[in-house]
């Protein structure tokens, strides 16, 4: 008996393994083939025989800094990425106290609201904003980029935000209260500090999704004052050359690295933040 | 973390806040707006890209738009848009595409879950899944764009295995094609759905599984009948969100196949932008816009509000 259920326990975790595995080479084996492309020259990319073991080559290095404004990708992605996070983060903040902290009538219409508009399809909306930028004279700039991200983010961060204020202890206002302390104060000094955390976790998965935002970006985004690097890439093309795929590639991880640092500190939170609050890691 | 939430716990929580003591020297009708005051420009930043398109949509989805020169058509647009079998060929490989993907991606994390939540290595796994989501979801399209179509890489490697014997135009069938953006949205998107499986099994009471594994069953019996049941609102959560942004499907069709052949792979939001920004056939666009929209609001109100309710987390 306990012969077979050892051996069933050994036989479990064999297929375990395999599984999970195998799920990694799949994730993996993509990630490294790319980046060999990224590192190899333009003749060896598409060939009649696919190459698995290509020369070295930094040529993609240097045709991203030479023949494309990769610093002003560079610049436009980070700005609008920053900016669109300070603005989501400080209309959050406010909404998200007032969603957890009080009381009142259509309290619980409004939260939804904030979230429902989560759940609409880019294309939908794709048209009218075009139009709105386009009569505000806001096209190819990054502060339309920074305006639609922030709308765009705005509902999970508001809503990561309020899912950390619940869980603050509302005896740590309470002190502060018979004090005679202000809402705005105790917001300010006591609601923020504690909800930090939650803050952080928000603005890092802003930022990441308005690192990816494509659609937007294509439509506002026609010169390399307003491209990003996730539509950059789009344009990486030579003519009869067709796509440039080692230069994508060396974007494309150049844009991963940080997003993955960054990610890996914020671990812990990453389940909580991904469902908007939802979900307690 | 629900509204049901929101009623209970957080009802007693906001009494033992509210009025007298720090509001004194408020008038009343301060403190009564204040939590509206709050909350208002959020919500009035929301309703700018929101409410004005949609009314914006609405608006021009009654015009024939001819670069500058408007022209009035009444119903016309949502006419020839029933009739159009374009539009509906979209709807329905939006939702063919759709759900395919995420059924697997449902299954494929689950069965990762399962089998990763109680391993000693947990962490480790977790990071590693999380890598295709970390990429930009363009240059993720650029890579199974290269994998299948342009470097042919796929082809050389199902012909070494001796699976086929010549290569494979991925993009002249209609199902290989789907299959291509099936692909590449299940590599990225499973580890979304894993992290939040792992997080809501982890959350478990461990001691229940304990009772049960004593008694005799066996892990799978116990993720079975006890794990997976109690990590349904955790489910639902996730395939809600992740269902959201599959029908929104834009930048891997935009990237890897632009709706060929045929249109089979054409999803809405492409069909959207195409008539929009493609062809300038802005009215009709918005027409589908409109419509899209109306789709929205019932799935948000129905669906979506039930699975953020139902979370009693």
């Amino acid at each position: 008996m306990a012969e077979v259920r050892r051996r069933r326990k050994r036989e479990s975790r064999v297929l375990r393994y395999v599984v999970l595995g195998g799920w990694a080479l799949f994730c993996l084996a993509p990630v490294l083939w790319f980046l060999s492309i990224g590192l190899r020259p333009r003749t060896e990319i598409i060939t009649p025989q696919p190459i698995y073991l290509p020369t070295f080559s930094l040529d993609a290095w240097r045709m991203i800094w030479s023949d494309w404004p990769m610093g002003a990708y560079l610049r436009n992605s980070v700005l609008a990425i920053a900016g669109s996070v300070v603005i989501s983060v400080s209309l959050a903040i406010p909404a998200a106290y007032s969603l957890s902290r009080y009381r009142y009538r259509f309290r619980e219409d409004i939260g939804f609201y904030i979230l429902s508009t989560r759940m609409m399809a880019p294309a939908i909306v794709a048209i009218p904003i075009f139009f709105l930028f386009r009569n505000m004279g806001l096209l190819d700039t990054i502060w339309a980029l920074m305006l639609i991200y922030a709308a765009i983010n705005l509902s999970l961060v508001t809503w990561i935000i309020r899912s950390y204020m619940l869980d603050i202890p509302p005896e740590l206002e309470d002190a502060a209260r018979t004090d005679g302390a202000s809402d705005l104060r105790i917001l300010w000094e006591i609601i923020i500090p504690a909800c930090l955390p939650g803050i952080i976790t928000a603005a890092v998965i802003a930022a990441i999704f308005a690192i990816n935002e494509f659609l937007f970006t294509l439509l506002i985004a026609s010169t390399s004052s307003a491209y990003t690097m996730s539509v950059a890439l789009a344009n990486f093309t030579g003519g009869s050359d067709g796509v440039i795929y080692n230069a994508i590639a060396l974007v494309a991880f150049i844009a991963f690295v940080p997003v993955f640092l960054v990610v890996v500190a914020i671990q812990k939170h990453l389940s909580r933040g991904l469902t908007m609050g939802a979900v307690k890691g | 973390m629900t509204d049901a939430a929101l009623s209970g716990g957080e009802a007693a929580r906001a009494a033992s806040i509210a009025p007298e003591r720090g509001l004194r020297r408020r008038s009343r009708f301060r403190r009564r707006a204040f939590p509206y005051l709050l909350v208002a420009p959020a919500v009035v930043y929301l309703l700018m890209i929101t409410l004005y398109p949609g009314v914006y949509a609405i608006y021009q989805s009654f015009f024939h738009v001819r670069f500058n020169s408007w022209t009035f058509v009444g119903f016309d647009n949502y006419r020839s848009l029933m009739g159009d079998r374009e539009f509906w060929a979209a709807l329905s490989n939006t939702f063919v595409i759709g759900s395919i993907a995420l059924a697997l991606q449902c299954a494929l994390a689950m069965l990762l879950a399962f089998h990763a939540y109680r391993d000693p290595f947990v962490k480790g796994w977790r990071i590693v899944f999380l890598i295709p989501m970390l990429f930009m979801p363009s240059a993720v399209a650029f890579i199974w764009k290269l994998a299948f179509n342009d470097g042919r890489i796929v082809s050389d490697l199902l012909m070494r295995v001796g699976l086929i014997d010549a290569n494979v135009s991925f993009l002249s069938s209609i199902s290989l094609a789907r299959m291509t953006l099936i692909v590449a949205d299940v590599w990225q998107w499973t580890p979304f759905l894993f992290i939040i499986f792992v997080a809501g099994l982890q959350s478990q009471d461990e001691e229940i599984e304990e009772a049960a594994r004593l008694d005799g069953a066996s892990w799978a019996a116990i993720f079975w009948n006890i794990s997976l049941p109690m990590m349904a609102p955790v489910v639902a959560i996730a395939v809600v969100l992740r269902g959201i942004d599959i029908t929104t499907m834009f930048t891997n069709v935009y990237i890897m196949t632009q709706g060929t052949p045929g249109g089979a792979t054409e999803t809405i939001s492409y069909f959207i932008y195409r008539l929009g920004f493609k062809t300038f056939n802005f009215g009709y666009a918005s027409a589908a816009s409109v419509l899209m929209l109306i789709l929205t609001i019932i799935v948000a109100q129905t669906v979506v509000k039930r699975a953020f309710r139902s979370g009693r987390l």
